[in-house]
């Protein structure tokens, strides 16, 4: 397992070292130009553009050819060094130490939101099949897969914002992390990012018990007098999560890269989406290939993940 | 006896009363809360090392902390800042003398010199490390040389800058200098990494007296946060500014920012058209409706890849004459714009209604007589299924390809009227929309064809773009004070002038405007009424309307006086 492991992590190196230098080089090579978003600006100012253009990229080392900026860039990666963020006009690692944990907590928070709610619901749905206990699960899982993130959380801002006062229109990061005024302004948008996840949780645990339910080895366990908890918990449940592990870990993956940024932008949130976002509109380089990097990285890791828990799951599987 | 003293006291009580009561109403207005500003991300600055900066938040974000020389109210008055006097110009129009107060301080105590101002100048400005983006504004053409200016110290709060030919709009950018302190500048300079990231230039610790409010904290994408400066040199009578804090909050959204205000989270933000009857109507919010600098335009592709009826002022005017500007600032802009004629607002001193072209406005918004134009340019039209149909001088009917940029309601209705408006004069115009960087690079930017010339967005009349276009609708802007700066989109050698509009008398009018000629102000305004005239006649492009912004506020901030310029006294802005 340990070889297994090693292995992974070293093909996870060379594939983000790829990843990494396609996106420099493409970057480099495409047909935008950091001075892009300023052109009005100079023009309202009377300024030729091509002078400001060649000051800004000679004063960041854009002039140089690019294959002297991939070395350098490389080099200065293997430092330590991510660079500088001509946008944010800080380091990359500052822009990025300061905004993580801002997507973070999000994240976090709404994963298991919409696992613990989704699979229990589905559980119970599944349990409770044709009652109406599960039809109004199937109704509410219908409303959640239809409902774009973004609008919910535009809906939630205005009914519980604006006209109840219950909170504040937008993500107030005076608050520390860790306090109850923080976990109490998250909550809207933990709802407007799980939900949509937590309905599809919800479907698929309630599929994979369906499933189960029917199989040889739950009569089984029924007429040895197991109780019904044990049962649906250790037999049933155990056997479901294996297809569940899957979706919720390749979710995971897709929140990182770009669920979650719509959520931010709504409420505000200073996190990584934003940070990449406009990262990309405004051709800050360093930016954008260090948060490629950050996401390609997390999902090597997240596939890693699922497979390791997939052999605490399921004992037959083994990777020696 | 018992009496006399119980009315003495009486008497006392009731004086001390009124006393305490008269009080707040002699006293300055009260200082504290904050003053949430709200913006888009899209309107974040990049830097506060001020020098570094093209865009125009970054300079905004470090005025907060740090005055200008001067700046204007609404009426484009000069309102001086850390001028102790207004600047001196000597009557050959080369010499300008500038003398700054003497209570302007740093961080550490030390005053603001005109060693600093000079030293600003010098060697970051003028310097070839730093690469300042803005170092044209500095630099004259001397006999097809590019030189800068000199600047000179004469005391330690006068110093002199002198020009080698006269260029009367130079004085605007003199307004607008602000200094870097020498004794922090002198540590990094000639090392422009070591200057970009240098701390006291990213967080803004240097600023002393010099604004009303100092550097807090910034989170990106997020919020910057200033505390008020009890020492700001223009508070000392006053006790401005008037809020503990001054806080410019970032939204991804315009509807979750509006959103912020009704909900009473923000104090003031920019509201959109088709909100303002809304706001209009609570009670807790004031909007205010003022000019911008901003423009919509039609460009005329008059290159060898546009339609060849563009390059004649003729069929240009037809063109405009058919779009209803009216139309657009009632129906489209929502009221909150006005028709356009010319680079220069009807706010600009220098606007002078009576010599203006005013196509596109009855009574020269005409569709019969813009086909009577363009028959009389020579083209002809002919008649299917009930509509008339303009021919090209191939005898194929004319389609024009209409070039704009997606994301913008305003924009996307206003292409589809103009589509309708000139179909109404036999013209079938194809839209196509492309994001900012394609229209850039494929139809902005040209070269001449069988050369390898680096593409610019104006390489000569012969040079065209990668990409065939007739038409683009973009926003411009323009500088009411110094509408001369437009040059760059209309006199031959603008380095914006990508649709290939090439006049003389244009070209002689902008550099007439910039000379001796220029220095009287009467004369320099009837140049300014012929190149608008000698434009609006010529059509380069159309202009269609300046847009008005719709600012929102919360009721319980005083002290605004909405204008063009209406943060000119934001100091002042107090809470009731």
């Amino acid at each position: 397992m340990r070889s297994y492991i090693i292995k992974r992590l070293i093909y996870s190196v060379i594939i983000a070292w790829g990843i990494m230098t396609v996106t420099f080089v493409l970057l480099r090579l495409g047909p935008t130009s950091p001075v892009d978003r300023y052109i009005l600006n100079i023009a309202a100012r009377g300024q030729d553009v091509e002078s400001v253009r060649q000051a800004i990229e000679a004063r960041y080392g854009l002039d140089k050819p690019v294959i002297e900026q991939y070395f350098t860039y490389m080099g200065n990666l293997l430092q330590g060094n991510w660079g500088w963020s001509f946008s944010t006009s800080q380091t990359v690692v500052d822009l990025i130490a300061s905004h993580w944990i801002y997507s973070f907590q999000l994240i976090l928070l709404a994963t298991i939101f919409a696992i613990v709610l989704g699979v229990g619901l589905g559980m119970l749905a599944a349990v409770k099949q044709n009652t109406k206990i599960d039809y109004a699960a199937s109704i509410f899982s219908f409303i959640g897969i239809s409902i774009p993130g973004f609008w919910l959380g535009l809906m939630l801002i205005m009914v519980f914002a604006v006209y109840l006062g219950w909170f504040k229109t937008y993500y107030d990061t005076s608050y520390p992390i860790w306090s109850l005024e923080n976990i109490k302004q998250l909550l809207l948008p933990v709802l407007a990012l799980g939900i949509g996840e937590l309905a599809g949780y919800l479907r698929y645990t309630r599929s994979a018990m369906l499933d189960n339910l029917r199989k040889d080895f739950v009569t089984t366990a029924r007429a040895k007098g197991l109780p019904e908890k044990t049962v649906i918990g250790k037999h049933v449940l155990r056997n479901a999560v294996l297809p569940l592990v899957t979706i919720i870990m390749f979710d995971l993956g897709s929140v990182v890269f770009g669920g979650a940024y719509l959520t931010e932008i709504v409420f505000g949130i200073p996190g990584l989406g934003q940070v990449s976002f406009n990262a990309i509109f405004a051709n800050d380089y360093a930016v954008v290939v260090a948060v490629t990097l950050i996401g390609t990285f997390l999902v090597l890791f997240i596939n890693l993940a699922t497979d390791l828990i997939y052999t605490y799951l399921d004992p037959r599987i083994r990777y020696d | 006896m018992n009496n006399a003293i119980i009315k003495r006291s009486l008497a006392s009580i009731i004086s001390a009363a009124i006393l305490i009561i008269s009080l707040p109403a002699c006293a300055a207005p009260s200082s504290g809360g904050s003053f949430i500003e709200g913006d888009v991300s899209g309107g974040e600055a990049e830097t506060l090392n001020w020098i570094l900066a093209a865009d125009a938040s970054s300079f905004a974000y470090a005025g907060y902390t740090l005055e200008s020389l001067a700046n204007y109210d609404n009426q484009f008055n000069i309102v001086l800042r850390c001028l102790a006097k207004d600047i001196e110009v000597s009557p050959d129009g080369l010499v300008y003398t500038l003398t700054i107060r003497d209570d302007l301080k740093w961080s550490d105590g030390s005053p603001v010199t005109a060693e600093d101002y000079v030293h600003t100048l010098k060697n970051l400005m003028f310097s070839d490390w730093l690469n300042y983006n803005y170092k044209d504004d500095w630099q004259e053409d001397t006999g097809g040389k590019k030189v800068f200016v000199t600047p000179a110290v004469v005391d330690g709060t006068t110093f002199t800058i002198t020009r080698q030919t006269v260029q009367p709009e130079f004085i605007y950018t003199l307004y607008n200098l602000i200094p870097y302190p020498k004794y922090i500048a002198v540590k990094y300079e000639g090392d422009v990494d070591a200057f970009t990231r240098a701390k006291e230039f990213n967080d803004l610790s240097y600023t002393g007296n010099l604004g009303p409010y100092k550097f807090k904290q910034w989170l990106k994408n997020d919020k910057y946060v200033l505390s008020r400066n009890p020492q700001y040199f223009l508070g000392q009578d006053n006790g401005a500014p008037f809020f503990d804090e001054y806080i410019v909050k970032m939204f991804g959204t315009s509807a979750v920012m509006q959103a912020a205000l009704e909900a009473g989270d923000i104090t003031y933000c920019g509201i959109e058209p088709q909100n303002v009857a809304k706001f209009k109507k609570m009670p807790d919010i004031n909007v205010y409706t003022v000019p911008t600098r901003g423009y919509n335009i039609i460009a005329y592709n008059q290159r060898a890849n546009g339609w060849e009826g563009l390059r004649k002022k003729d069929v240009r005017q037809a063109l405009s004459m058919a779009i209803d500007k009216e139309t657009i600032a009632k129906k489209i802009s929502l009221g909150f714009a006005e028709p356009a004629y010319s680079f220069i607002p009807s706010s600009s001193p220098w606007y002078s209604d009576n010599t203006v072209m005013k196509l596109g406005v009855a009574p020269l918004n005409d569709k019969q007589q813009a086909m009577q134009l363009l028959k009389a340019a020579g083209y002809e039209y002919t008649r299917s299924d009930g509509r008339d149909i303009l021919l090209g001088e191939d005898g194929k009917p004319v389609k024009l390809l209409m070039v704009t940029t997606p994301g913008s309601d305003v924009v996307e209705s206003m292409s589809l009227l103009i589509k309708q408006e000139l179909a109404g004069i036999g013209i079938d115009v194809e839209v196509k929309w492309v994001q900012w960087p394609t229209l850039l690079r494929q139809y902005m930017m040209n070269r001449e064809p069988g050369t390898d010339q680096e593409p610019r967005y104006n390489n000569g009349p012969r040079a065209v773009s990668d990409e065939a276009w007739d038409m683009t609708l973009m926003a411009h802007n323009t500088d009411p004070l110094a509408p001369s700066g437009s040059r760059v989109f209309f006199a031959s050698d603008g380095g914006l002038n990508s649709f290939g509009f090439f006049n003389d008398l244009v070209d002689q009018l902008f550099q007439e405007i910039r000379s001796e000629k220029g220095m009287n102000k009467d004369d320099r305004s009837l140049m300014y009424g012929e190149l608008a005239r000698v434009i609006s006649e010529e059509q380069p492009v159309d202009f269609i309307t300046y847009t008005r912004a719709n600012r929102g506020f919360q009721s319980n901030v005083k002290g605004i006086e909405p204008g063009i310029n209406m943060g000119y006294n934001y100091y002042l802005w107090r809470f009731e």
